[in-house]
């Protein structure tokens, strides 16, 4: 391993393998990129859903927060006491640009990787739709939807009809359900694979079943990234790590990032036939059939360090949840679960860019539950700044900044 | 806490789950024995699944070891507790297992807890393996054991080891027309091993019998032959064979054919570890059994209270598992202080005597049956490897060719192991490539998931 590399990417799930190619399309550089699959590396456990609204508006992954919520409404409200006010978790607006402009990217991405490099990661136009199934849901959704004014040609409202009309397998208890029409789905899978043999059909060198263990450093400045099969020199170091991000930085500068482990559990039934036509939240969970006819339904949202150990009462919350939206599943089969580590930080943004005093060291990384939908703006802006080129979106919310993080009330999730 | 109450939990009814339930329930330890059949006595000694008065097709040899394993457990019935039909699916919590019976969900918490989950066949793609009428040998023994049908009416089985002669006999006195029986090593290799054979006198004896059997029947044994391929319309009807050389590569110039009904293809086993990784426990790879749990002396897991015997620690057959479930039971019952150390380290070490006998001879049986990778070119690119998710030989190829150096990448990039089996069939064929590319030391293991056998919706309902 004498070799020198422009860049060396360490992590290869969605977003090191997105830099990867983004890096890669011009072929002018070299560059590396050293995997070792960890369990509950977040991109394999991943659901591949690309709700771009949804998840900034905390859907998706976010509705376990939403259900604690919910029933603490209902408890005051059969003890005739005071409603806590209703508060969507909804993300600042640069968040909503950079997962937006990563969601607009997926069509064409999808078209350029399957012609150019012959691998399709089934990319589906699916919406996500909010299925509301009493007015504390209707309440729920309606402040979201004040709450992205600038975004409503995106939301289509569904009453009980048009819901069934759309989604005949729904419960005929929902009322009706709000749709986010841009938001689609991907296999993670099939994405991560794409993005890195349409990498290495550029001349990206991987190193895959190679596992980081230290940084060299000269002074403040990166010099090689040191594996288990030995040390690979570069100028640049970009750190995907997801949730093992931190280790890594501390290695290359000194300090650590709050970027933690939060575990998700998934379940996933057996192949069915097409019984939905887009992605479903509920105020349960989310519920996505992807290509091939799995259902998957996500996900817990626990902070229990590396721990990627299944638990009964977490997967029946997430069974019953589909079941309940989707009654044709209680006569079917669950196949398997699994949990994945999300790469979160205490903001729910990404930490992006370099740090401070430090040279040839790149964050990539805390992409929390939106690693595989903001893959492609993530790529894309690493590339820019690994050549010094103007940024696509404003950089500055998401470089490492220590201020970021302070006076941040611990997350939801506890 | 009072030793008394402490459960002590066996998952897997065979040689090795019955034997340390006999065991313990001598030093008057009651157990509890959870199985997914119908039956007792594990795959081997299960037996008819209905009635019946004789079995004129099984030997005498067979009959008795069956005998004495029911003896074990009737002798002991009281201190027994036996559940059967229902499947450990996984773990619950640090010392709980969930069950199934395909109902509803259970828990069941352990004190000590011994995996005895036996094993499962190694597949071995070939083309036309998945057409109806090819089985496992396993599989086709079950037929004339447990099911009492004969799987075919002509039929020849290719493979390698002890189960070939023996199979061939029950299938030929069953009425079956044995084609012919192709083992894949040579009569040389069989040679060298004579002395480890005599470890275990009056199972070569009867394995000599068994040979002249079929030669008094004529039932050809070819050794150094094997599999090519099978072919036919709805099912298999007919096959390929060949000579195999020193790596089992087939000789396709002297390959020939032969017509018949159904085919029993046997290249060995794979330990069953689904719940012993679900359990975390630590595992090493194994060339001839896949995976298997790491292991101390009194067949004690990485998890102190967690035992492992019988073919889930690696393929000894029955014969070793009843040793090993019987030395795991002395260790509890030391741990429980049931017995004094000087008990414990006599029937330990008489117990390790006779698995050592076992060792030497079965590993006699296992140098002259090494798996040779040269039957990794069997298949065409067409030739499905993933029986569950419809992966062919050429996208495992193409996985390769992009660089892919462990089965987790393998598994993204091409869906083998994701199906509902979860890579018990086609993880064996990917480990040995990653062992023919160089890469098996680190080519890490398919993980086994909950549930270990999927379950409906509805069970999870509260």
């Amino acid at each position: 391993m004498n070799k020198n590399y422009d860049v060396v990417i360490t992590g290869g799930g969605a977003v090191g393998a997105a830099c990867a190619y983004f890096l890669s399309r011009e072929k002018d550089l070299k560059v590396a990129l050293v995997d070792f699959k960890k369990p509950g590396n977040a991109s394999r456990a991943s659901a591949g859903g690309l709700w771009a609204i949804g998840e900034s508006v905390g859907l998706g992954c976010g509705v376990i927060f939403f259900k604690t919520l919910s029933k603490q409404m209902n408890e005051a409200k059969e003890n005739g006491g005071e409603l806590p006010p209703l508060r969507p978790h909804q993300l600042p607006d640069f968040f909503f640009d950079f997962a937006l402009t990563s969601n607009n990217m997926f069509p064409s991405l999808h078209e350029e990787l399957r012609e150019k490099h012959n691998i399709d990661f089934k990319f589906e136009e699916t919406g996500l739709k909010f299925v509301m199934y009493d007015e504390h849901d209707r309440a729920y959704a309606d402040q979201i939807a004040s709450g992205i004014p600038h975004l409503s040609d995106q939301v289509k409202w569904l009453n009980a009809d048009e819901l069934r009309e759309e989604e005949p397998y729904v419960t005929p208890e929902a009322i009706g359900a709000m749709n986010f029409t841009c938001d689609h789905q991907v296999s993670p899978f099939l994405l991560i694979d794409s993005y890195t043999e349409a990498a290495r059909q550029n001349g990206v060198d991987l190193y895959l079943n190679t596992m980081v263990t230290g940084v060299e450093t000269q002074g403040n400045r990166v010099v090689g990234v040191r594996t288990d099969k030995g040390t690979i020199s570069c100028n640049t170091m970009i750190n995907a790590g997801g949730a093992w991000a931190s280790q890594l930085c501390e290695w290359a500068t000194g300090h650590t990032i709050p970027v933690y482990p939060v575990k998700g559990q998934i379940v996933l039934s057996e192949k069915l036939p097409k019984i939905m036509r887009g992605c479903i939240s509920t105020s349960d969970c989310y519920i996505a059939q992807k290509d091939n006819g799995e259902v998957l339904i996500g996900s817990t949202t626990e902070e229990k360090g590396y721990d990627t150990t299944n638990t009964l009462p977490e997967l029946k919350g997430l069974a019953q949840g589909a079941s309940k939206c989707l009654p044709i599943l209680k006569e079917m089969n669950i196949k398997r679960t699994w949990a994945g580590l999300r790469p979160g930080t205490r903001d729910e943004i990404p930490i992006l860019g370099p740090m401070d005093g430090i040279e040839g060291y790149i964050n990539a990384c805390g992409h929390f539950r939106t690693g595989i939908l903001c893959s492609a703006i993530t790529g894309t802006l690493i590339n820019e700044i690994v050549r010094g080129k103007e940024t696509t979106l404003d950089l500055k919310p998401f470089l490492y900044d220590p201020k970021r993080f302070e006076d941040l009330e611990p997350p939801f999730y506890g | 806490m009072s030793t008394k109450n402490q459960q002590v939990i066996i998952v897997g009814g065979g040689a090795a789950g019955i034997s340390a339930a006999a065991q313990l329930a001598e030093f008057g330890i009651s157990s509890k024995i959870i199985d997914e059949a119908t039956k007792l006595g594990g795959v081997v000694y299960r037996g008819p699944l209905r009635h019946t008065e004789e079995l004129p097709h099984l030997d005498e040899f067979y009959q008795k070891s069956q005998k004495s394993l029911q003896d074990k457990y009737h002798n002991n019935k009281d201190k027994i507790d036996v559940q059967l039909e229902t499947s450990v699916i996984g773990p619950d919590g640090a010392n709980g297992l969930i069950l199934s019976d395909q109902k509803s969900l259970s828990s069941l918490n352990y004190d000590y807890l011994i995996l005895s989950t036996g094993c499962h066949e190694r597949s071995v793609p070939f083309p036309g393996w998945t057409l109806p009428g090819v089985m496992m040998m396993g599989g086709v023994q079950l037929q004339i054991k447990s099911g009492l049908v004969r799987p075919g009416e002509k039929m020849a089985l290719c493979g390698t080891g002890p189960l070939l002669p023996l199979i061939a006999c029950q299938l030929h006195k069953a009425g079956v027309e044995v084609e012919g029986v192709y083992e894949a090593s040579s009569f040389t290799r069989l040679a060298k091993e004579a002395v480890a054979l005599l470890n275990k006198p009056m199972l070569t004896l009867n394995g000599l019998s068994m040979m002249s059997y079929l030669k008094r029947n004529n039932v050809p044994f070819h050794y150094g032959w094997g599999i090519v391929k099978a072919e036919g319309k709805e099912a298999v009807e007919e096959i390929t064979v060949a000579p195999y050389d020193k790596e089992w590569k087939a000789d396709l110039s002297k390959a020939r054919t032969a017509k018949l009904d159904s085919i029993g293809i046997g290249y060995g086993f794979v330990a069953r570890t689904q719940i012993t990784q679900l359990l975390n426990l630590e595992h090493e790879y194994s060339y001839q059994s896949s995976y298997v749990p790491r292991l101390s002396g009194n067949q004690r897991s990485s998890k102190d209270n967690v035992y492992v015997a019988g073919d889930t620690s690696g393929i000894l057959g029955s014969d070793g598992a009843a040793f090993e479930g019987q030395i795991a039971a002395l260790d509890i019952a030391l741990r429980m202080g049931a017995i004094d150390a000087a008990t414990h380290a006599s029937r330990t070490n008489k117990a390790r005597k006779g698995l050592q006998r076992v060792r030497n001879f079965r590993f006699g049986f296992d140098r002259f049956s090494e798996r040779q990778l040269g039957m990794l070119d069997l298949p065409d690119d067409d030739t499905v490897i993933c029986r569950c998710e419809n992966v062919k030989k050429s996208q495992i190829d193409a996985a390769f060719e992009r660089g892919v150096k462990d089965i987790t990448s393998l598994k993204m990039a091409t869906r083998a192991g994701l199906g509902d089996c979860q890579g018990k069939i086609c993880s064996a064929y990917c480990y040995d490539r990653f062992k023919q590319a160089g890469h098996a030391e680190r080519m890490g293991q398919l993980r086994a998931r909950f549930p270990v056998e999927p379950i409906s919706f509805a069970m999870m309902e509260d």
